[in-house]
């Protein structure tokens, strides 16, 4: 299994307020990764700063062995794409529009092969969006906007598809959903991703391998089935009291 | 016969304010500030218009070489007053504030280059008027008007169609969002700035051709300002709205009341406006822009 992605030691700071404290984290290709905690933990800045949204302040993050670039849109050239907290379409812009915005990274023939067989890929995987693709984005429910924000991420052809908080504000039965289609995209087009949620239980159970971040530092690391087991990690995160 | 030459005026005018308006209102649309310095950047194109023409070229010549000096200014006040400053995290009411400053220099600097003197930019028709069923019919004022509308055309189709256009549109909703999708934001802003300098530079030298050209001649554009006001600041349609409203009402004005009371007449409206609808006549608050 080779690292697709390597963190060395990374700090992060907001203002004098330290986010991330020295974080070391590796994802394998290939693989689900996920990064749990409770809020505040950091993990929103970590993700952030994975897709160059925000600064590094110390440290460094390696890409197949190269450090990545420093402004955000070179980042996602080399082919990390975030679906941020909160989804972030673009209400006032349709469906498709939407979706070419994600091939903003991509030139000449890529760029071709984006707007005809990624956007078929991306419609059969979201049905839904091939139906509302003339409509404006702000019209669409919350688990058809989360499922919007994915497709323009993988428009972009990511190596890393990070999502942050993908399940944030959706009912169930859709969070189910989003997951499946998650895990149909790691198993059948072998993609690696990065996943952040505060539900513990849902990210450990889709995860190869996951880390728990605490203040801005990894307390714990192990498969997603170890860390589930973990007494600790069930107490604090998965809710279980004994 | 004179309500029809009255509507014509008005629509060509209207026209350029509305293409004025455009420029304003993209620029605030994606960076949320009021580039000041059109005036001026109007102003300076007008007057590379007229050496061209001096020069003893035709209008198509002065034309290009107005517009490539409006989109080579522009692109300069950016780079030069702009982004330094957005780069260091300024707020928006300084960025502003630097505009008027740009704008302020390039008046002056030209005022101490060419003087003050009013300068007539022949508009190189071969009549002044054409006759139309009887009535008199500006030459200025209906290439003003097709241009105008061919402007706005082409704009729209960029802004809708292309990808560039779209990046353009999904920075001016969220420019934060718009990095993360791969966009080069500087990318964004110097389209904006290409677009908003070859607006200044049209309305420029139509107002050269329609009045004279003189360094203090940026203080029209204050009346497209009003205007993306009034439809909504920020809103490309509201600019349009605005600009053609306001180039309409102030024609009728001048024309059936008095000439006097035209500036009193288009403040007062922006105030009235305002009154009801603070953002404006389509403006919908900062949610869709575009």
């Amino acid at each position: 299994m080779s690292k697709l992605v390597e963190i060395k030691d990374l700090y992060s700071y907001y203002g004098g307020i330290c986010a991330l404290n020295g974080v070391s984290l590796y994802i394998n290709e290939g693989e689900i990764t996920s990064i749990v905690g409770s809020n505040g933990a950091g993990k929103s800045t970590l993700m952030r700063t994975i897709a160059g949204d925000k600064q590094i302040d110390s440290g460094e993050i390696l890409m197949n062995g190269e450090p990545l670039p420093k402004l955000v849109h070179d980042v996602v050239n080399s082919g990390i794409s975030l679906v941020p907290e909160g989804r972030h379409i673009f209400p006032a812009l349709s469906v498709r529009e939407n979706l070419i915005l994600g091939t903003c990274a991509l030139k000449g023939q890529e760029y071709k092969r984006a707007m005809s067989e990624t956007l078929e890929e991306v419609i059969s995987l979201f049905p839904i969006l091939g139906k509302r693709i003339k409509q404006s984005g702000g019209t669409l429910s919350g688990g058809e906007q989360q499922m919007l924000a994915i497709g323009r991420a993988l428009m972009a052809h990511p190596k890393l598809l990070c999502l942050d908080e993908p399940s944030l504000g959706l009912a169930p039965i859709i969070i189910d959903e989003v997951f499946d289609k998650i895990i149909q995209l790691n198993k059948e087009k072998k993609l690696t991703v990065l996943l952040v949620e505060q539900n513990a239980y849902l990210a450990l159970d889709v995860s190869d391998r996951a880390y728990v971040l605490n203040t801005g530092l990894i307390t714990l690391e192990g498969t997603g089935k170890e860390l589930a087991e973990n007494p600790s990690v069930q107490e604090e995160y998965l809710g279980v009291t004994r | 016969m004179t309500i029809i030459q009255q509507m014509i005026t008005s629509v060509s005018v209207g026209g350029l304010y509305a293409v004025l308006a455009v420029g304003y209102a993209l620029i605030y649309s994606v960076f949320d500030f009021t580039n000041f310095a059109f005036g001026g950047i109007m102003m300076v194109s007008a007057f590379s218009g007229y050496f061209v023409s001096n020069a003893g070229f035709g209008t198509i010549a002065s034309m290009i070489a107005a517009i490539v000096t409006g989109i080579l200014v522009s692109i300069a006040v950016e780079l030069l007053a702009y982004r330094p400053m957005r780069k260091k995290n300024a707020k928006r009411l300084f960025l502003m504030i630097s505009a008027m400053g740009v704008n302020i220099f390039l008046t002056n600097l030209y005022l101490s280059l060419f003087g003050a003197n009013l300068r007539t930019l022949p508009s190189g028709f071969k009549a002044n008027t054409i006759s139309i069923m009887n009535v008199q019919i500006g030459t200025v004022d209906i290439a003003a008007f097709l241009t105008s509308m061919v402007a706005l055309g082409i704009l729209t189709f960029f802004l809708y169609k292309t990808r560039s256009g779209i990046t353009v549109r999904a920075s001016a909703t969220d420019i934060s969002t718009a990095g993360l999708m791969g966009i080069n934001v500087n990318k964004v802003s110097l389209i904006v700035f290409i677009i908003s300098g070859t607006t200044a530079a049209i309305a420029g030298m139509f107002f050269g051709m329609k009045y004279t050209v003189y360094p203090g001649m940026g203080a029209m554009s204050t009346k497209a300002f009003i205007a993306s006001v009034i439809g909504g600041l920020g809103s490309l349609q509201g600019a349009v709205l605005g600009g053609f409203l306001l180039g309409i009402m102030e024609t009728l004005v001048a024309g059936y009341i008095s000439a006097t009371y035209r500036d009193l007449f288009s403040f007062g409206i922006m105030i009235v406006v305002l009154m009801f609808m603070p953002n404006g006549l389509v403006g919908r608050g900062d949610q869709s822009k575009l």
